[in-house]
């Protein structure tokens, strides 16, 4: 993961004591990854903004209590995850006629055509292949951080990948 | 997917990282086990502006933040300095040397600086180590201490001095490398020398505010607080200590007087205060609602105000010009107070590689 280890203890424990450039070290680490798991998520680039800043935010709320021992990404792309599975559910309650995205920057054809694929399957799916390929969990991290039987995990693996495999293909 | 980007991920990350860092400077870490009533009613407020940030009108504000802000036709890019000197920033990567002609020069992966007292040499930190460069990035010396942080130079063109925090500790160096010892415990918080003769430096211990004169060890002043400040600075004459807290800012004499202060209300805060050079008065940036303003912590009067966030207060060396970092816009804003004139540069964090620190201005009287 971004930022694990030595580094990032230390970042976590100075940011403790205070030192803003130790958490900016610490948000750049990683800002990225989270932002783009939630925007695979959501599919919508302001919503996702939201969601890690927000996290950030609960981060900074969180920092005293935070356990150095334990590894900052985790704890942080729960949040992500988990919010970002809420906000597309409630969007799929209520959609809206004319939403429109922020024009995307051009790219390739093979992630836009993942990003299509994508967009056909649930949200709880779709947190769990950008848990597992983008952000690089094992299925039983996947099932700690999301709260589910690891055969959930798995299940939601198997279909959300023959799902894209077959469109892909 | 590991290779996927999202849309425009650097802009969204400076303008999370202005709530994010504005958060995190308005939070007040709390020393377990043992809790202030102070620290807590601060955190509390704190927290209410986060939450006003985060709730659905708090929110539109945030939305609207990423609407065009900035100053009208501003420069596409950083092409000059409005005055003479030099500018020495730190940003994610790594830290520059901006010319008057606006010529970058990366001077390494340091993530604090700072100029020699004459603008020759800089002292930079990275990792665990501290060490002096010429102009160009020729390393002359370095030291390996535990994450050095903060270094402050001062001195004559014969014998000078480093400060720097290493661990919690305040440590100083001769120029040429020698004689490294610690002064005291101190907070995270850049220590500064008092312009002038001798070696007398203002530092953070906890939240008390300490001046000591390195060389005979005499302390020469202590205000005791609840809150640590964020940021110290001295006025060009030496003779007036800024102590900067987001929520109770303090001008003292040397005799400890205080002669200036800003309180803001619990609904607002300040994010930085600097002396106008050669002068004592000192201007603060306030942030209120969706909005900053720059105003004078004497009279109160408004030099500048914009949306979104306003970071860094930073005077040219002969006080005429005043630079406003602005990153919700990604601008630079320079301001001329006499005659009135601003000057915009845009796209400040493509080029630094991400929204950067300004250390200082140098050198340009």
């Amino acid at each position: 993961m971004a930022g694990a280890g030595r580094d990032e203890r230390a970042w976590v424990r100075r940011a403790q004591a205070g030192s803003a450039s130790d958490f900016e070290a610490l948000f750049r680490a990683h800002w990225g990854a989270a932002y783009r798991a939630a925007y695979l998520v959501v599919r919508d680039a302001a919503a996702a903004e939201d969601i890690a800043q927000e996290a950030f935010l609960a981060a900074v709320r969180a920092l005293d209590r935070f356990d150095r021992k334990r590894p900052f990404g985790p704890w942080l792309h729960r949040i992500v995850v988990n919010r970002a599975i809420d906000w597309a559910r409630a969007r799929a309650l209520r959609p809206e006629a004319e939403e429109v995205d922020a024009p995307a920057p051009e790219r390739p054809e093979r992630d836009e055509e993942l990003l299509r694929e994508l967009d056909r399957l649930t949200p709880e799916h779709r947190a769990v292949i950008v848990l597992r390929y983008l952000l690089e969990y094992t299925p039983g991290e996947i099932a700690e951080l999301l709260e589910l039987p690891r055969g959930t995990v798995n299940s939601r693996l198997r279909r959300g990948l023959d799902s894209l495999k077959d469109r892909l293909e | 997917m590991k290779d996927f980007r999202a849309p425009n991920e650097e802009q969204a990350a400076e303008r999370s990282w202005d709530v994010v860092h504005a958060a995190y400077e308005t939070r007040e870490p709390v020393a377990w086990p043992r809790r202030h009533w102070r620290p807590l009613a601060v955190g509390a407020v704190a927290a209410a502006a986060v939450a006003a940030v985060l709730s659905p009108p708090g929110r539109s504000v945030v939305h609207s933040l990423r609407k065009a802000v900035g100053v009208e036709h501003a420069e596409t890019s950083l092409f000059s300095l409005p005055g003479r000197g030099r500018l020495l920033v730190s940003g994610p990567s790594g830290t520059w040397i901006v010319r008057a002609d606006g010529s970058r020069r990366r001077l390494g992966d340091y993530q604090t600086a700072t100029w020699s007292p004459h603008g020759i040499f800089i002292a930079a930190t990275h990792g665990n180590e501290l060490a002096t460069l010429d102009q160009k990035g020729n390393v002359h010396w370095t030291l390996s201490r535990r994450a050095p942080r903060f270094p402050a130079w001062t001195g004559s063109f014969t014998d000078t001095r480093i400060a720097y925090l290493a661990g919690r500790k305040l440590h100083v160096v001769a120029g040429d490398g020698t004689g490294d010892r610690v002064i005291d415990r101190a907070a995270p918080v850049a220590p500064v020398w008092r312009p002038g003769l001798g070696y007398v430096i203002a530092y953070a211990r906890g939240s008390t505010v300490i001046v000591r004169d390195v060389v005979t060890g005499a302390e020469l002043l202590r205000k005791g607080s609840d809150i640590r400040p964020r940021k110290l600075a001295w006025s060009s004459d030496g003779k007036l200590l800024l102590v900067f807290k987001p929520y109770a800012t303090r001008v003292y004499d040397l005799h400890g007087k205080v002669v200036a202060q800003d309180d803001p209300s619990d609904a607002t805060f300040d994010r930085d205060a600097a002396f106008v050079p050669g002068t004592h008065r000192a201007l603060a940036i306030r942030a209120a609602g969706g909005g900053s303003q720059v105003f004078s912590l004497y009279d109160g009067r408004s030099v500048f105000r914009g949306t979104g966030v306003f970071r860094q207060l930073v005077f040219s060396p002969d006080g005429r010009w005043l630079l406003i970092t602005w990153p919700t816009a990604n601008q630079w804003v320079f301001v001329r107070s006499q005659p009135r004139k601003i000057v915009g540069a845009a796209r400040i964090s493509n080029q630094f590689g991400g929204y950067p620190r300004v250390a200082s201005w140098c050198c340009g009287r």
